[in-house]
C-alpha cells in the first residue's frame, strides 16, 4: 500500500479554525434539539412507550453536544439556538405534531451536519459528525414507521440545511503592534 | 598446578552448565554447514504460497468504487430476493419496500459512480466479488437450503445486515476520504442506507419498545434495534441464519465492511 506522489497532502487531524466555527454550529444546534425533545417530553400527551424513545432521543442530542463540545474545547459556545428552538417549539402542540416536527427536525439535522462535513478539514470533526448523521437518520426513520408505518416518510427527506456559508479559513496573521 | 584443581564439585558443574549453555546459544545463531535451507524448517506441514498485495494505492476514488461495489452488491440481492419469491407469508408485503430499497441503490450507486468520473477514476458497476464470496453467497444459501421454516425472515435478516453493512462502510470511508465534499456526498447516500436499515429492523423486532437496544432473555443475545447505539458504530455484524440445529441454534455469520483486500482498486474490474 502506498499513497500516490500527486496524492493530496493528508487532512489535518485536528479542527481548523474554520471547521471549529461550523462545529460550534452544529453544538448549538444539538442544544437546541434536545431542549425540544425535553419540551416535548414535558408536554404530558405522550404516552410511557413514546415518552421512553423520545428521552432516548433526547439523551443522544445531549450526547453530541458532548462531544462537540469536547472536541471544541475553549472554543464551544455552549449556547443554544435561539432561532432553532423558537421555530419549532410553538409547534409542539398535539402528539401528531411532536411527532412531525421532531422528525422534521431530525431531517434538518442530518440536512445541517452534512453540508457541514462537507466543509469540514480536520478529521476528527468528520468522523464524529459522520457518526451523528446516521443515527439522526434513524431516529427520523423511527418517526415515519411509528406509529404506523409509513415507507416515504421515513425514507424522504426534503429538510434543507440550516449551516452556516463556511467561513474563509481563519487566519492566524498578527495585527501589527505599536512600538 | 592450575587453579581448577582448587574448584569443588558445585563450581565445577556451574561452569559446566554455563558453557554447554553458551555452546547451545551460539550454534543457534550460526548457519551449519552442509544444511540446505529451507522456508519450512520451523513449520509442521507445507505452508501454501501466498500471493502479495501488489503496490496500490488507495485513493479518495478507490472508496468511492469500493461504496459503489456494495451497491452493486444490495441491488443484485434484492433482485435475486424479489426473483426467487423468498418473500413469502407475512413478508409479501414487503415486496414494495424491497424494490424502493434496490431503486434507491440504484440511484446510489449511479451518484457515487458519478462522483467517481468527477475526480478522474474509472465507474465500478458490478458488486463486490470479496462481499459476494464472504457474505451474501454463503448467507443466501442458509436461506435456502432445505429444511429452514424461517427463509422469508431470514431473508429480511440479511437485507438488514446489507444495509447496515452499506451504512458503516460510508460512514467509515469518511475518516480515509481526503477531499471534503466527498466525506458530505459518501454520507448523503450512506444516511439513506441507515433509513432503510430502520425499516428493516422495525419488521424484525417492531413497537417503541423494540428502537433502542434490547436483549433476548432467554438467549442472552442482543435483539435487532433500529436504533441500536447513539453514535454510529463502525463494528462487526453478526446474523444468524438458516435451518435451527438440534439444539434450536441457527448458523452465525459475521459480516465486517470492505479492507485492504475488498477494496476496489483501479485496476479490478468487473
Amino acid at each position: 500500500m502506498k499513497t500516490s506522489p500527486s496524492a493530496p497532502p493528508a487532512p489535518p487531524k485536528m479542527p481548523t479554525g474554520a471547521d471549529k466555527q461550523l462545529l460550534d454550529f452544529a453544538l448549538s444546534a444539538e442544544l437546541s434539539v434536545h431542549d425540544l425533545y425535553l419540551k416535548a417530553i414535558d408536554s404530558g400527551m405522550l404516552s410511557a412507550d413514546e415518552k421512553l424513545v423520545m428521552q432516548m432521543f433526547s439523551d443522544h442530542h445531549k450526547a453530541y453536544a458532548q462531544s462537540l463540545n469536547g472536541l471544541l474545547g475553549k472554543a464551544a459556545s455552549n449556547t443554544r439556538n435561539e432561532g432553532l428552538y423558537l421555530t419549532y417549539a410553538s409547534q409542539l402542540t398535539s402528539v401528531q405534531a411532536i411527532s412531525r416536527v421532531l422528525q422534521s427536525v431530525e431531517n434538518t439535522m442530518v440536512a445541517t451536519h452534512t453540508d457541514i462535513l462537507s466543509s469540514l478539514e480536520g478529521i476528527d470533526g468528520a468522523t464524529l459528525v459522520a457518526s451523528i448523521i446516521t443515527v439522526e437518520a434513524r431516529h427520523a426513520a423511527v418517526f415515519g414507521t411509528l406509529p404506523n408505518a409509513n415507507l416515504s416518510s421515513a425514507l424522504n427527506s426534503a429538510a434543507s440545511s440550516l449551516a452556516p456559508n463556511v467561513a474563509p479559513a481563519a487566519t492566524t496573521t498578527e495585527t501589527t503592534v505599536a512600538p | 598446578m592450575n587453579d581448577f584443581n582448587n574448584l569443588t564439585r558445585r563450581e565445577l558443574l556451574k561452569i559446566s552448565g554455563l558453557s554447554i549453555a553458551g555452546i547451545t546459544f551460539l550454534a543457534s545463531c550460526g548457519a551449519q554447514s552442509g544444511v540446505v535451507e529451507s522456508s519450512n524448517i520451523a513449520t509442521a506441514g507445507t505452508v501454501p504460497p501466498t500471493t502479495a498485495l501488489g503496490q496500490v494505492v488507495i485513493s479518495d476514488t478507490v472508496l468511492l468504487r469500493t461504496a459503489a461495489s456494495l451497491e452493486y452488491n444490495a441491488i443484485d440481492t434484492y433482485t435475486q430476493v424479489l426473483d426467487s419469491g423468498l418473500l413469502t407469508g407475512d413478508y409479501v408485503s414487503l415486496k414494495d419496500a424491497v424494490k424502493r430499497f434496490r431503486e434507491d441503490h440504484v440511484g446510489h450507486a449511479a451518484a457515487i459512480n458519478a462522483l467517481v468520473v468527477g475526480y478522474g477514476g474509472k465507474a465500478h458497476e458490478c458488486a463486490n466479488t470479496r462481499v459476494n464470496n464472504l457474505y451474501i453467497d454463503p448467507a443466501l444459501k442458509l436461506i435456502t437450503a432445505d429444511g429452514n421454516a424461517d427463509a422469508a425472515r431470514d431473508v429480511v435478516t440479511l437485507a438488514h445486515a446489507l444495509e447496515n453493512l452499506a451504512t458503516q462502510t460510508y460512514q467509515g470511508i469518511v475518516a480515509l476520504l481526503t477531499e471534503p465534499r466527498l466525506r458530505g456526498n459518501a454520507m448523503r447516500v450512506g444516511q439513506d442506507e441507515a433509513r432503510h436499515a430502520v425499516v428493516l429492523a422495525q419488521v424484525l423486532n417492531p413497537g417503541y419498545s423494540a428502537v433502542g437496544p434490547t436483549t433476548d432473555e432467554a438467549t442472552g443475545k442482543a435483539k435487532v434495534a433500529s436504533v441500536p447505539s447513539a453514535f454510529g458504530a463502525l463494528a462487526v455484524i453478526q446474523i444468524s441464519l438458516g435451518a435451527a440445529n438440534s439444539e434450536g441454534a441457527k448458523t452465525s455469520l459475521s459480516m465486517e465492511t470492505p479492507s485492504l483486500n475488498g477494496l476496489v482498486y483501479d485496476e479490478v474490474s468487473c
